[in-house]
């Protein structure tokens, strides 16, 4: 037990948690308890395995991908401050943040952050690019194995020639985000973290 | 209808004369009306409304500023009037009529094409709206009328609370039908739509409920505390009872349309007969039919659409679309006729106090729900939201059928003269300004193209997303609970409900089917290629495209013998790029259009002259057929012992 006191969460801490991501104090302290609670190794910070042993991550089709999105790049754990950042993106858009001009960087929660997050999933080699190959694979991943190839691939090429504006035959992060300027991130891709 | 004119059919009395006067001739030429009497009329009524419906349309400058629910009435208003004027007794708006044959088809038309995400999505605002928003009303309405009726004196003293409940009640509930008609014009995005439409349509429950409540109650006389709790549990049934009859009969529907696929011609009757028998059912135990019907639709249709033909498809969307079509045409004249006919009661005050109470109660429902909905939505709804939903409250013909079916109440007239003019409040002036508010506050409009199949991947793509981030963070959500719906009817639902291979195929695949159908129908009738295939395809490409293509017409020879255009076989020695992209997508296309047309699923079928059993290989496949056969047999055979 005394190992865990190191790992209490400190004013300081909190506050700055607050000031980078946008959650309330109430919201802090409650994803730090599911924080330790998914921490087995009880160090403080989570890796892969801590992720794994949630069930229903097993069984999501892009469970890996989201997992290996908390890490940062070539790192095999995550600390208390790189997991609520990640969260962040998926706060809900205040309307109060929603009006602001800002000058300084965009929370991120914004939408355009929030589009950005979904897009490294996709863009796996980070070439800024969703290559027909990547939406392959993402397509793979969600539609199991009851398509065949030939009809995967024509799906893909479809979406790609939906989107692509500049004739690449991938999709950059700017026609993705024109393709997705219909449909309401703000909501889908918030969750109500309840205070 | 039934209630129509007696004419005195003149020609009647002559032939009879004729027949017992001297023997002559075989008569070549006879007349005689009253056989064909009453299918006539009917037909005359609705022949003449469907008229005017499409007159007003060629009147392109009327049609923009008025809406033609208000053109509707306006013209019943005038054959009402006709009608009078020759003394004759009109068609008067017969409760039973409304309700069994009138509004089914416009609540099944919009049930059934229920945008769903939208709707569950916002489930709980619709919810509070519905239930808590005609609550309100119907209190508030009532009660302040009550007072008025006190503070008036005269000739509305005799108004009792429970008269003035009544009546609240009545006029408190937000009308689907005229929702409908107005909104539809004005294409406002979905949002709004969802929640005025959805609010429209659940608070039936609620409207049922306090309805029957306060009519026994005003025979009764005196409410206690036990009859108000039991009016509440009254509540609770009448919902979930009538989603509950809508969702069995739906089920029904489903598991029927697996195996109608020798007898494609009669699957549209299927889709219609059992929602109406929901629907009916539900009014058997006067539990909420139009929930009964829309949970019944909502049910049925995803996996029906797997199971019928692309034509059965197009067919029950097409006569949905004519019949609700009809029906709200025929529902605004009668009103029309009805308020010239019918027995009036006017007072200046009941009348005018009714309106500027509604109107009020409604925005200030509004208001104080949004303000307390808000705290819970990620999305939160704007001022401007507010004023669309709380000005598109509209009332229609369901407030005028539950004042019709009043009976023993002295107050009848009085209420009914009151409804009439909100109901005519509401949809003149509210329904002819909403359009000019609607581009003076710059609402969003509905977004117009289809569903791409980038917004499709991508909103999939999000949900595991936004399930995998629940799980981490531990939150059971909207869309954890959403996944374990799907993944429960992708593991048990729908291998019973849907034929053959289609129970597995993905979701993404059937979007994709359907929308490259779309484009190779508009191929065919824009007559050419389309204009978009900008890029080259490489050699490589295009040989694994004619390989692709090559395999797959020889699957079709197999499938349909009588076509004969796929002969047309690909020269792999072109060299003109462009001539053999034309062949290809042409070939393409007339593949796609044979398979989609007739076939729903990918398994091989008999040439459609011959009529027998598809053969199946497997005996574990057989023998799963011919038990779920039986179990059909079964089911039919015990609803209809049941029914007799």
């Amino acid at each position: 037990m005394g190992s865990r006191a190191s790992t209490l969460l400190r004013e300081e801490e909190i506050e700055e948690i607050k000031k980078e991501t946008g959650f309330s104090h109430s919201q802090i302290t409650r994803l730090y308890s599911r924080f330790t609670s998914l921490d087995k190794g009880e160090n403080g910070t989570l890796s892969r395995e801590d992720f794994q042993r949630i069930p229903e991550l097993a069984i999501n089709p892009l469970g890996d991908r989201i997992i290996n999105a908390f890490f940062p790049e070539g790192e095999d754990q995550v600390n208390f401050r790189g997991f609520m950042r990640t969260l962040a993106h998926f706060r809900p858009i205040e309307d109060s943040e929603k009006n602001k001009n800002t000058s300084t960087s965009e929370p991120l929660n914004s939408r355009t952050n929030k589009l950005l997050f979904a897009f490294r999933l996709y863009d796996l080699d980070r070439d800024d690019k969703i290559s027909r190959d990547e939406l392959l694979q993402v397509l793979r991943m969600m539609v199991g194995v009851n398509i065949s190839d030939e009809q995967l691939g024509s799906i893909a090429d479809r979406t790609i020639q939906e989107a692509d504006t500049n004739g690449d035959s991938s999709i950059s992060f700017n026609e993705f985000i024109k393709v997705l300027e219909k449909v309401d991130v703000e909501q889908k891709m918030s969750i109500r973290f309840l205070h | 209808i039934h209630s129509l004119a007696t004419y005195i059919s003149p020609m009647h009395s002559l032939s009879a004369r004729n027949s017992t006067a001297h023997r002559k001739a075989f008569p070549v030429l006879s007349f005689n009306y009253e056989y064909v009497r009453k299918p006539f009329e009917i037909s005359l009524w609705i022949l003449l409304a469907l008229l005017m419906k499409l007159g007003f349309h060629v009147i392109p400058r009327v049609s923009h500023v008025v809406p033609e629910s208000c053109l509707l009435i306006f013209v019943g208003l005038l054959v009402g009037g006709v009608i009078k004027a020759i003394r004759q007794t009109a068609p008067v708006l017969d409760t039973d009529l409304f309700f069994l044959y009138l509004l089914p088809p416009i609540i099944l038309d919009a049930g059934y094409f229920l945008p769903i995400r939208p709707f569950t999505e916002n489930l709980g605002t619709i919810l509070v709206f519905a239930v808590v928003g005609t609550l309100w009303n119907a209190f508030f309405v009532g009660g302040a009328m009550y007072g008025v009726c006190q503070l008036e004196g005269g000739q509305l003293r005799g108004v009792d609370l429970l008269s003035c409940l009544l009546f609240g009640s009545i006029v408190s509930a937000v009308d689907p039908v005229a929702v409908l008609a107005v909104f539809e014009e004005i294409h406002i995005n979905e949002l709004l739509y969802i929640l005025v439409f959805g609010e429209s349509l659940l608070n039936d429950a609620v409207t049922v409920v306090l309805y029957h409540l306060f009519e026994e109650f005003s025979h009764a006389g005196v409410v206690t505390v036990a009859d108000a709790l039991l009016g509440g549990l009254c509540f609770f049934v009448v919902s979930c009872g009538g989603i509950l009859v809508g969702a069995i009969y739906g089920l029904l529907g489903a598991f029927t349309s697996r195996f109608t696929s020798h007898t494609r011609v009669i699957e549209p009757l299927f889709v219609f007969l059992y929602s109406y028998m929901a629907y009916l059912s539900a009014e058997v135990f006067h539990l909420s039919g139009i929930m009964s019907l829309i949970a019944c639709g909502v049910v049925m249709r995803p996996y029906v659409e797997a199971n019928i033909s692309h034509k059965s498809y197009t067919t029950v969307k097409y006569f949905l679309k004519m019949w609700s079509s009809v029906s709200e045409t025929l529902i605004f004249i009668f009103l029309g006729v009805s308020t010239v006919a019918g027995p009036h009661a006017w007072n200046w005050t009941f009348v005018i106090v009714t309106v500027v109470l509604c109107l009020v109660s409604r925005v200030l429902g509004v208001v104080g729900l949004t303000f307390v909905i808000n705290k819970f939505r990620i999305v939160k709804l704007t001022k401007k939201d507010q004023f669309i939903v709380a000005y598109g409250g509209l009332r229609g013909a369901i407030a005028f059928s539950l004042g019709f079916l009043l009976t023993g109440n002295k107050m009848k007239d009085l209420f009914l003269t009151a409804i009439i003019t909100l109901i005519f409040f509401t949809v003149f002036v509210q329904g002819m300004t909403i359009r000019p508010l609607v581009e003076l506050l710059e609402v969003k409009k509905k977004r117009e193209c289809d569903g791409s199949i980038n917004e499709e991947i991508h909103t999939q793509f999000l949900d595991h997303l936004l399930v995998g981030i629940e799980d981490i963070c531990g939150h059971y959500g909207h869309h954890h609970w959403k996944d374990k719906l799907s993944r429960f009817n992708k593991a048990y639902v729908k291998k019973w409900l849907i034929a053959g291979d289609r129970s597995t195929e993905p979701q993404l695949l059937s979007f994709y089917n359907k929308m490259e159908m779309k484009q190779a129908m508009m191929m065919v009738e824009s007559g050419g290629a389309p204009s978009r295939r900008k890029t080259v395809i490489s050699k490589s490409r295009e040989m694994e495209v004619r390989k692709m293509l090559h395999s797959n017409m020889q699957k079709n020879r197999q499938r349909l013998r009588s076509y004969s255009r796929h002969d047309l076989m690909m020269d792999p020695f072109e060299d003109d790029v462009s001539e053999v992209r034309f062949r290809k997508q042409r070939v393409e296309m007339e593949r796609r259009m044979s398979h989609y047309l007739t076939v729903p699923a990918k398994r091989p079928e008999p040439p459609p002259s011959v009529r027998r059993v598809t053969e199946i290989t497997s005996v574990d496949g057989r023998k799963f057929k011919v038990s779920a056969e039986l179990i059909f047999y079964c089911c039919v055979w015990s609803v209809t012992l049941w029914l007799f």
